[in-house]
């Protein structure tokens, strides 16, 4: 009698363990840092130059990803081979026809080095002609948690059938742009994503692939509108004067700063002068007649 | 900027409210826009002369404080808007008399062909190279002041 509760119990106790060994919480963190690279630990952080940043109008525009720290993660693993490209399009397709905006050049992330700092940075500004550069980084965080049903996967057939991993991707990416003859930071601009879907044991990964691009993504669209906003708050900031250390020159070298953002003028054409000399001829004739 | 133009800061400086109607980016610009004025003036009959100026010195702060909101953190500069006041005060003056309607409705239409032409053509036609950009919220404001003006004394110019 006493030897039938301990097998069970014993057997209970497995059954637990392989049920915890099989199906537990599990987080994945993607991750590439700004400060990292700009600012790496062994090194004093680069004072800005005290006179500011001047911008002169219309910019050549550099666009980046962020390489990874020192750990194993750098950004090209995130992505498949390519995906790079149509992720920093997003960005580019919502710039090219601004005014302000003379060339936006995709810097692929791996001519930038890992910790590289600024002096990494003017050398790929360099070598592309560009005046900005918009440094983009990333934070994508997966979490997979067992559904209450996912003890099933001890069948082996419940691992091809149930989904039983509720996945969840957090995607946070941050654009930081930075003027590259002065060093000085111009702002900087989020974008964010979620995705949340449901998959079996043997296709937790394919699904937790496919969100981390989708969400990419998405997140790259959700910045592409945020960088916009702050594009414009940028501009008012400059014009209002709040912005000591940023001046803007237009084509014709007027300094935003003083023009307090655009010229309106009220006009006439000179078509619009010669409809008007018309009016005043047939006027004089029919007074005259 | 110019301490002249129009700017959010007119209400600290009212000067500004007038003043910005007189000022201009260039010299071609100015050129055009005194042409512009100098039609309704000229078409306008006498004894409404002294009543169309002042009826451009009050219309001049009117247009500015509606303008206001659009300038933003801009300037404004020219006198187009003023003349959009004129060319539709003189446009319906003329219209009302039985001997100069053409000429009124003429006016009237050249101005609703401009402000047309503005709403359809929004972008590359209204930005110069000199470096600022027409503003047709002066232009169209303008002509609905001008009408607000000049409507209330349309029955008396009828009668008479």
């Amino acid at each position: 009698m006493p030897r039938l509760p301990r097998l069970t119990s014993f057997g209970l106790a497995l059954a637990l363990l392989m049920a915890l060994g099989c199906n537990t919480p599990q987080t994945t963190t993607r991750r590439s840092s700004l400060m990292d690279y700009l600012y790496p630990k062994q090194q004093n952080a680069p004072v800005p130059n005290p006179a500011g940043a001047r911008l002169k109008l219309p910019l050549k525009l550099g666009i980046a990803f962020v390489p990874g720290g020192s750990s194993s993660w750098r950004v090209q693993n995130l992505m498949a081979p390519g995906q790079e490209k149509p992720l920093l399009d997003v960005v580019k397709q919502s710039f090219k026809d601004k005014p302000w905006v003379a060339d936006i050049k995709l810097v692929p992330s791996t001519y930038l080095r890992t910790g590289g700092g600024f002096e990494n940075m003017d050398q790929v500004a360099r070598m592309y002609g560009v005046d900005v550069m918009a440094l983009v980084s990333v934070d994508q965080i997966q979490y997979t948690d067992p559904r209450w049903y996912s003890f099933t996967y001890l069948s082996v057939v419940g691992a091809y059938v149930l989904p039983g991993d509720a996945n969840d991707t957090r995607t946070l990416i941050d654009a930081a742009v930075y003027d590259v003859a002065s060093h000085t930071f111009l702002l900087r601009a989020p974008g964010q994503s979620q995705m949340k879907g449901s998959s079996t044991w043997a296709h937790r990964e394919v699904q937790l692939r496919e969100h981390s691009a989708k969400g990419l993504q998405l997140a790259m669209t959700d910045l592409a509108k945020n960088l916009d906003a702050e594009v414009a708050s940028f501009k008012a900031e400059i014009a209002s004067g709040d912005r000591k250390d940023v001046d803007v020159v237009d084509r014709q070298g007027v300094s935003l700063r003083q023009s307090g953002g655009k010229n309106f003028g009220g006009s006439f054409g000179w078509i619009e002068a010669l409809g008007a000399l018309l009016i005043l001829g047939a006027a004089v004739r029919l007074r005259r007649a | 900027m110019d301490p002249l133009a129009l700017t959010a800061g007119a209400l600290r400086e009212p000067w500004r409210l007038w003043t910005c109607h007189l000022v201009h980016f260039g010299w071609g610009h100015a050129l055009a826009n005194a042409f512009a004025l100098s039609v309704p003036l000229l078409l306008a009959h006498r004894q409404d002369r002294p009543r169309l100026l002042g009826m451009a010195l009050l219309a001049a702060p009117l247009l500015s404080l509606l303008l206001l909101g659009t300038v933003g953190l801009g300037q404004y500069c020219g006198a187009s808007g003023l003349a959009c006041v004129l060319w539709a005060w003189v446009g319906i003056r003329l219209a009302c008399r039985r001997e100069s309607t053409f000429i009124g409705f003429l006016m009237l239409g050249g101005l609703l062909l401009k402000l047309g032409a503005e709403a359809a053509l929004v972008g590359s036609f209204l930005i110069r190279p000199e470096g600022w950009q027409a503003l047709p919220a002066a232009h169209l404001w303008g002509s609905l002041l001008g009408l607000a003006f000049a409507f209330p004394v349309w029955p008396r110019v009828s009668q008479a």
